[in-house]
């Protein structure tokens, strides 16, 4: 990568990009999703309204509360693979403080954050100080993770949550659903935190060349620790919330999610080796695959034909964003 | 670092080495499943485990990571063989992956049961592969069970689209449920159409989401298939999240736990009620019957239960106990 590709931080930016913002939001995953919004407006008549644009951000809050935890991650050319399954343990977690342990709700929320919050410090424990790779160890989360939801529920789902949790995740105050009023918040907070905060910038700059954070005092190693906690912190918070929408803490919940998660980053723009990552990029990127996932159920594709959809419309975005890349550089 | 990592493995080759000589002289029967971390398979192997004890004989159960490891499960399949067991009870991933440990199985004259019905006849014949006898639920069957329930509860006569929420794509399991149900709808209750058929990936949160996005669609939705207990919470939380609750029928299969108490508070409608339970008592007795000299028939169906507040609150169908 070349070195001013660390632009986030201050650098001019190359291609077309949406200086705005602020972060490196790249103008061509827009494009796609405009592009699909208006192709799915013209194929289903139901697509274009108000309560579709709705489900939309309902459907996509969790993937992309998901998204924009491995955003921060991967800002720092880390990578966090276990966020599917710190998900789940999160929403178990939470689910038997009410339902076995029968604290009043704020302690289901309280205790399922910190479930997230205690995996992405380990986490980040054992790849700022012992030097494992993150990929090891997160894929070593993953399984610890999901392994801990099934031990502490039997492998069975935690039914029937108390009425204010259940409200998280399918309440819609003025018709709005909660989830989706979260998922913009928090769009907006860690938007800030990322490109707004020393904490984001700093990790931006680990992205882009360690040694150099190092040399200028970062200090590499307490910022990588906040960076997974806070990774974790959000997937716990994501396992909450699908919890709440389907009233039960369910041990396998988020399987996989994490590559859905990363993937959205990707499709915003990050750069999975660092120093490139923007929260606004991976809500459009959650976004686009959210708008095509809905636009294929508003017109019953078969499943066969939904995975190919998927699959060409994401190699498509990044394509586009490499060709326009190459072509700035030229 | 690397040689701690060789003796390590070292050690853990070893322990698998070790002979199972020193174990109690009864019998141990090999038990392989999918996977544990789904509420279905839990209880298959609580039946198991009640019919080794019933039937006296020890149980040496194993289960693969998750329900796509096929290979890890091959991997496993072999080792259990190391160990010589009186037989081979096994769920296979998909229809080919244990074929080659099943026929080291035949060849060790091990009789191979395969559980809860994941072979296809055919390949495994072309295989030359022999099967003592396949055990479980008629899902075809399952599926039909629910379209009664909703042409019964709608009335045969009744008209409006209705969705089905399919399993993974490509799972045999989800697609038969799913395909049952079509058929029989369409014979029951011709009135009652078949809107969307689209693939939830047994996730309650795509479920959910797949709701979301037909109701737009179809805002006068009467009723939902799910092929699974899980998709069908997430389905009808977003019925009731959408202010529809009590309007549309909603149904899944399995009778998982969460689907049951789902069902007591009067949000699902019904669940299909498989018995894995049971047929895990019944896949050790009938091994012990073959054992013994006695014959089987080649395909045993365990019998399924429909799952509704009415039979709940009314206790008395013998095969809610079960009901796990």
């Amino acid at each position: 990568m070349v070195p001013s590709e660390a632009g986030a931080v201050a650098a001019p930016r190359r291609g077309l990009s949406w200086r705005d913002l602020g972060g490196a939001i790249r103008l061509e995953s827009l494009v796609v999703l405009v592009l699909l919004c208006l192709a799915l407006s013209l194929l289903s008549p139901y697509f274009l309204s108000v309560a579709n644009a709705l489900n939309i951000l309902l459907a996509t809050s969790v993937i992309g509360i998901l998204g924009f935890a491995s955003t921060f991650v991967i800002a720092s050319a880390g990578i966090d693979l276990s966020l599917g399954s710190v998900l789940g343990f999160g929403g178990v977690v939470g689910a038997l403080a009410v339902n076995v342990l029968g604290l009043p709700w704020p302690f289901g929320i309280v205790l399922g954050l910190a479930a997230g919050a205690f995996c992405g410090l380990i986490n980040g424990l054992l790849v700022a100080l012992a030097g494992i790779p993150a990929f090891i160890v997160t894929l070593g989360m993953l399984g610890v993770a999901r392994g801990a939801a099934l031990v502490l529920t039997g492998g069975q789902p935690i039914y029937g949550l108390p009425a204010p949790l259940v409200w998280l995740g399918q309440g819609r105050p003025f018709g709005v659903p909660v989830p989706a009023i979260l998922f913009l918040a928090l769009a907006a907070v860690t938007h800030f935190l990322l490109s707004r905060t020393r904490f984001g910038k700093y990790a931006l700059v680990i992205g882009d060349n360690e040694n150099a954070a190092r040399a200028t005092g970062i200090h590499v190693a307490r910022l990588r620790i906040g960076l997974y906690t806070l990774s974790g912190l959000l997937a716990g918070l994501a396992g909450l919330l699908f919890a709440a929408r389907v009233n039960s803490g369910d041990p396998t919940a988020g399987i996989s999610y994490e590559l859905t998660a990363i993937t959205a980053a990707i499709l915003g723009g990050s750069n999975l080796f660092g120093g490139r990552a923007s929260v606004v990029g991976t809500l459009i990127g959650a976004l686009i695959m959210g708008v095509l996932q809905n636009g294929l159920n508003l017109l019953a594709v078969s499943s066969f034909y939904q995975q190919m959809a998927i699959g060409s419309v994401l190699v498509l975005a990044v394509w586009l964003d490499q060709w326009n890349r190459s072509r700035g550089r030229a | 670092m690397q040689r701690r990592i060789l003796l390590l493995a070292a050690a853990v080759s070893a322990g698998l080495a070790v002979p199972p000589a020193a174990r109690a002289a009864a019998p141990t029967y090999a038990v392989l499943l999918k996977t544990l971390s789904n509420p279905f398979w839990g209880a298959m192997a609580q039946g198991i485990a009640a019919g080794g004890k019933a039937s006296g004989v020890a149980i040496f159960q194993q289960a693969a990571a998750s329900d796509q490891a096929a290979e890890q499960e091959l991997n496993i399949c072999n080792t259990m063989l190391e160990r010589k067991p009186a037989a081979l009870i096994a769920s296979a991933i998909n229809s080919s992956n244990l074929l080659p440990c099943m026929k080291q199985a035949n060849a060790q004259h091990i009789p191979v049961v395969d559980l809860d019905a994941n072979l296809d006849p055919a390949i495994t014949a072309k295989a030359g592969v022999k099967v003592a006898f396949t055990i479980g639920s008629d899902n075809i069957a399952a599926g039909a069970k629910a379209a009664d329930f909703m042409a019964a509860r709608l009335g045969k006569t009744a008209t409006g689209p209705v969705l089905v929420i399919e399993g993974l794509a490509g799972n045999i399991t989800g697609e038969q449920r799913a395909q049952g149900f079509r058929t029989e709808l369409a014979k029951v209750a011709p009135g009652l159409k078949v809107v969307a058929s689209l693939p939830g990936d047994w996730d309650a949160n795509k479920a959910a989401n797949i709701t979301n996005d037909t109701l737009t669609r179809s805002p006068g939705l009467v009723a939902i298939f799910a092929a699974n207990d899980t998709m069908a919470l997430g389905a009808v939380e977003s019925v009731f999240a959408a202010g529809k609750g009590g309007k549309i029928v909603v149904v899944g299969v399995d009778g998982t736990s969460a689907g049951v108490k789902s069902i007591k508070a009067g949000r699902l409608s019904a669940s299909v009620a498989q018995l894995p339970y049971l047929e895990g008592i019944e896949a050790v007795a009938n091994v012990k019957k073959i054992l013994a000299g006695g014959t089987v028939p080649s395909v045993i169906h365990v019998p399924t239960v429909l799952l509704t507040q009415a039979v709940l609150k009314a206790g008395t169908d013998p095969l809610l106990q079960y009901v796990k």
